[in-house]
């Protein structure tokens, strides 16, 4: 079947963030060659089927966090349920006659006070909770967060559950904030064959847009999944109950800002946002806020930020770490919009390379600062990351370029999106550099991934440098740096490096320290021993 | 065979006899199963479409009983979920050894709440229920969340 018929008779058209792991496993259009045996339907199962011709964009798409893979891509047998909370030892027995406890108003709702979609809501919230053992439904506050940002064909039944909401007239408890779009068609994909799989890929994105504006997230230029940088704002008092999603932003809002979320998945961060209440379980809960891992950074150097993040995320999966060895990096204690930008990177990286909700600094975030190492749980384990172990992890990267000692093509810089400390940072660190070297122009395009009003930020307070910034080849851009660098062919086409280990876990890119990034955004060529 | 019989947690629960399909080595990858169904626009038939699973590539996911650990992948598993079941070929029941993951929670428990599209999903039947069942082996779900394999 052509791309073209299949998107004029089919519904279901989707695209997903990638994983690199998959680039380790057959192309899935070669291995769908070999099958012979023919069978169909519910009675035929576990019968062999034949396959049937992938659109070209979907070989590169399987999935995302946590696969339960070893970076060998073999199964690890490791298990997350995603909440944080280990349920390794719930018994079917107890677990089955649990039951929340409801208010009066909630019991109303439920049976229909607040119109038929909200008690459908919440019915599945209550057996939702039920399933985690939520003591009750606590209300929310602060801002909502979604991840809800792909409109591809096959969320069309979510979409469509959410727009009757919307319909229905039923809104977020407070305007939200929600995770960049997957593409940018003026500045990154301002191309024939990028648009080409974008409107074909992401059929259902105006839809999903059209909900969002109505439920409540109305500015698609706060897009963004580093939703609590100044610029946006959306970053509730600590000990708030919230219900998050996107993992980035969830581990750096339970973490850094001492927010109480789980780790929410799409669909049901809108519906707990319609609802503003939220099952009281997991990662909400000061049980489940204990740290399993004592982790001791003794680096000799500032560590790799995104490295330990990884080895942390290898380690703990969902469990929860307390670690020590990173107070010296945060003045006073303190987590300051000019050093955010370290967390944001080690916790991203624990959240893809793991299924990290939630970890604990000694001395800088709010819970290890209040309750120290008594957040430790008994019989905890320890993980020491010295310089060897750091070196080992970054050593385990594999270079999956198809044309491995070829020169790079592009770097992106900003998975989660930049702050605007680092997107000044990282505009000196390379003009300066091409100053240095007499050079107007980077050797490759420099893909900057912001939310808008940080862009705006740099060109009211820093237009100089926007301006060199740009003459130098580097863009701004408000997308998704991951659906980027998962898009069919780009590892064809693009050899990149970034700075970001959570969109190395992800894809084909390089992943390199600053030094040697500038270098190689100067000169074109990774340096020698890099 | 012997008959043997494990006792879950019914988080849906329903009354059904059918064959297993088991992914025992690794749980199972939502959005990395169905990408013939997400991107061909294939209905009438759900080849699995991970090749990491050995167990389960290229067989058809189709109204199966899916006997895994846990199911992993993207926070778009739900959606997954919803949208297969949606096609009609979504699987009958869910047969988790451990305890639900959330996404799939999600997924599952929307469909079923709002759509009226219920998988039986039952969690919680401990790892010797992994250790006996075999693919093809005769399956009979019973709605307190009593699984009996043979």
């Amino acid at each position: 079947m052509k791309r073209r018929d299949f998107v004029k008779s089919a519904t279901m058209v989707p695209l997903l963030p990638a994983s690199g792991i998959l680039l380790s496993i057959p192309r899935l259009a070669d291995a769908a060659t070999s099958s012979k045996t023919t069978s169909s339907g519910a009675s035929q199962t576990g019968k062999v089927l034949p396959p049937q011709e992938l659109p070209g964009y979907a070989e590169n798409f399987l999935t995302s966090d946590m696969l339960g893979l070893g970076s060998d891509g073999k199964p690890t047998g490791l298990l997350a349920t995603f909440t944080g909370a280990s349920k390794a030892n719930a018994k079917a027995e107890k677990a089955m006659k649990h039951k929340m406890k409801l208010t009066k108003d909630e019991e109303a709702i439920l049976n229909g006070s607040e119109g038929e979609e909200k008690a459908k809501l919440m019915k599945i919230l209550v057996k939702f909770g039920n399933t985690f053992g939520a003591e009750k439904l606590v209300d929310l506050g602060g801002a909502p967060h979604s991840n809800m940002f792909i409109g591809a064909g096959y969320m069309g039944s979510m979409i469509k559950m959410l727009d009757q909401c919307a319909k229905a007239g039923l809104k977020s408890y407070a305007p939200y904030t929600v995770n960049p779009r997957p593409y940018d068609v003026y500045k990154v994909n301002n191309n024939a064959r990028d648009m080409e799989m974008i409107y074909e890929g992401y059929n259902l994105q105006r839809d999903l847009e059209y909900v969002h504006v109505r439920l409540g997230s109305p500015d698609l230029n706060k897009r963004t999944c580093a939703c609590y940088v100044d610029e946006i704002g959306n970053a509730p008092k600590p000990g708030t109950y919230v219900a998050w999603a996107e993992s980035s932003a969830v581990n750096y809002g339970n973490s850094a800002l001492g927010l109480r979320t789980n780790r929410t998945g799409a669909g049901m961060d809108l519906l707990q946002a319609m609802l503003g209440k939220s099952p009281l379980f997991g990662l909400m809960t000061d049980e489940g806020r204990r740290a399993q891992w004592l982790i001791k950074v003794k680096t000799t150097k500032e560590p790799d930020w995104g490295a330990v993040g990884i080895a942390i995320g290898r380690k703990c999966v969902e469990d929860i770490p307390y670690i020590t060895g990173l107070d010296k990096y945060f003045k006073g204690g303190k987590v300051t919009s000019e050093n955010l930008h370290l967390l944001k990177a080690m916790g991203s990286a624990t959240a893809s390379a793991g299924a990290v909700g939630l970890y604990h600094v000694e001395g800088v975030t709010p819970d290890a600062k209040q309750k120290k190492r008594k957040l430790l749980e008994k019989g905890y384990k320890t993980y020491v990351i010295d310089d060897k172990e750091q070196a080992r992890i970054i050593d385990t990267f594999p270079n999956l370029w198809p044309e491995k000692n070829g020169d790079p093509t592009a770097a992106f810089l900003g998975c989660p999106h930049n702050t605007y400390h680092e997107v000044v940072k990282w505009g000196k660190m390379v003009t300066e550099a091409l100053d240095k070297a007499g050079k107007e122009e980077a050797a490759i395009p420099v893909y900057m991934f912001m939310p808008n009003p940080v862009r705006d930020r740099l060109v009211e307070e820093e237009g100089v440098l926007a301006s060199r910034m740009k003459r130098a080849g580097m863009v701004s851009t408000n997308m998704c740096s991951v659906s980027y660098a998962g898009m069919k062919g780009f590892s064809e086409r693009v050899r990149g490096v970034t700075n970001s280990a959570k969109t190395r876990n992800y894809s084909t890119l390089r992943y390199f320290p600053d030094d040697v990034l500038v270098k190689t955004i100067v000169d074109g060529k990774i340096p020698k021993g890099a | 065979m012997a008959k043997k019989t494990f006792k879950g947690r019914p988080i849906l629960s329903g009354d059904l006899k059918g064959k297993a399909l088991v992914s025992k080595k690794q749980a199972f990858n939502l959005t990395g199963s169905y990408l013939e169904n997400m991107f061909a626009g294939r209905t009438d038939s759900a080849p699995c479409t991970d090749p990491t699973n050995k167990e389960l590539y290229k067989k058809d996911l189709s109204g199966s009983i899916i006997c895994t650990t846990q199911t992993v992948g993207s926070t778009f598993g739900s959606g997954c979920i919803m949208g297969m079941n949606d096609i009609g070929v979504g699987p009958k029941a869910y047969l988790f050894s451990s305890h639900i993951d959330s996404i799939s929670a999600s997924g599952l428990i929307m469909d079923d709440v709002w759509n009226e599209r219920r998988v039986i999903t039952i969690d919680l039947l401990g790892d010797e229920f992994l250790e006996a069942v075999k693919t093809d082996d005769p399956i009979a779900i019973h709605e307190d969340g009593t699984v009996e394999v043979g």
